[in-house]
């Protein structure tokens, strides 16, 4: 299995979750492609292309098979696609392999210009779902009857981690809030378990300069020690973002 | 943040690991380079050169052995340093350094293995037929 990769010209996305019945990102995914392929990049679907939980066989198939027709269109077009596993792919690895030439990764080493990058999902630094992998699902499930009722709760069950987030910048009370909060000194994105960026630190050690994972669904950036970085491409949920790779040049940016 | 590593610097040429040493250690090049050399009757030979990302040391931590062969900088180098109960904690913590690990070395015994054939084909051809 080849892990160690160099490209001058990969972009990179996560967590399209395809088959949603709450996520809908076929238009966007299309002009995507378009985009990427005109750009002359290589791509990386950085885990999560699929939703196993939040669907139906009908779903599921129909939206796969638009994707399958997308990469082979791509790939026509000599563009190299990559998947690294996440979490919704695990059971679906075996699928996922009779698409043909879709290079199948657990992660990737990218070498590019003089940076060293670290592609990954991210899930193996989610204690709840390492350790409780099964009450996640069955929890997970259980909210698609609640999700379904009404849509939008699926963005209001981070509200509580961002609102304390919020509270740690205020002026006076804020470093009250911090302390409370943010044992950690600050280590987090908006919303996002600071065990992302500690996982993120421990990788980039091993001499990466950027680590990029998705699974957390909230994008940002995070200065890392040594100069090093941390980036997250959220979903396609909301807010979809993506992360560009220009001869060593690392670049998180929205997808508009 | 916590960390269950360290980090050591070295200048070009300086000794890092030497052959015949008892090592409780490996090590994770974070920047720079390494030279692995070891002894044959010829005199030393180069065995490879490692970069930024690579590991080296991981065989004696795994079996309290001697050091296999000689390391040196080239360069200024960096590295991180993980003893045997350090190693435990750095998978639990970084579970991909596992199976990174394990793909160095199973990399390292498929090129022997074909080491191996080559020299058992090269002895079978040196032998001739019916020998």
């Amino acid at each position: 299995m080849i892990t160690s990769i160099r490209e001058e010209r990969l972009i990179v996305i996560s967590d399209m979750h395809l088959g949603s019945f709450f996520c809908h990102p076929q238009q966007a995914l299309a002009r995507f492609f378009e985009f990427a392929c005109e750009g002359g990049y290589n791509i990386c679907i950085n885990g999560d292309g699929i939703d196993v939980i939040h669907t139906s066989v009908a779903n599921i198939v129909r939206e796969t098979s638009q994707l399958l027709a997308r990469i082979r269109q791509v790939m026509g077009a000599d563009t190299t696609v990559y998947y690294t596993i996440g979490n919704h792919d695990i059971i679906l690895e075996q699928y996922l392999h009779t698409w043909g030439s879709l290079r199948l990764v657990p992660f990737l080493n990218v070498q590019s210009g003089d940076t060293r990058i670290r592609i990954e999902h991210g899930h193996l630094y989610d204690s709840f779902f390492m350790n409780h992998p099964e009450l996640q699902e069955r929890m997970t499930r259980a909210t698609t009857y609640l999700l379904k009722l009404y849509p939008p709760w699926y963005h209001w069950h981070r509200l509580p981690r961002i609102v304390k987030h919020q509270a740690t910048t205020l002026p006076l009370v804020g470093p009250y809030f911090k302390r409370r909060f943010e044992p950690d000194d600050g280590l987090r994105i908006p919303g996002q378990r600071p065990a992302f960026i500690r996982g993120a630190d421990e990788l980039a050690r091993r001499g990466f300069d950027v680590v990029i994972f998705g699974h957390t669904h909230q994008a940002g950036q995070y200065e890392l020690s040594g100069g090093r970085t941390y980036m997250n491409t959220g979903s396609w949920f909301r807010d979809p973002h993506y992360v560009t790779i220009e001869r060593g040049v690392v670049t998180l940016r929205p997808w508009a | 943040m916590p960390t269950f590593s360290d980090e050591r610097e070295f200048e070009d040429g300086d000794l890092i690991v030497a052959e015949g040493d008892t090592g409780t250690e490996m090590f994770v090049i974070q920047s720079g380079r390494v030279a692995v050399t070891k002894k044959a009757d010829e005199g030393e030979i180069h065995l490879a050169t490692l970069e930024r990302g690579d590991f080296f040391g991981e065989m004696s931590l795994l079996e309290s052995l001697p050091r296999s062969a000689t390391v040196r900088a080239v360069g200024k180098t960096r590295l991180l340093a993980i003893h045997s109960g350090q190693l435990l904690m750095k998978i639990r913590r970084d579970p991909t350094f596992a199976f990174e690990l394990l793909q160095r070395m199973s990399s390292r015994i498929r090129a022997l293995d074909e080491q191996l054939a080559k020299r058992a084909s090269d002895d079978d051809a040196g032998r001739g037929p019916g020998a």
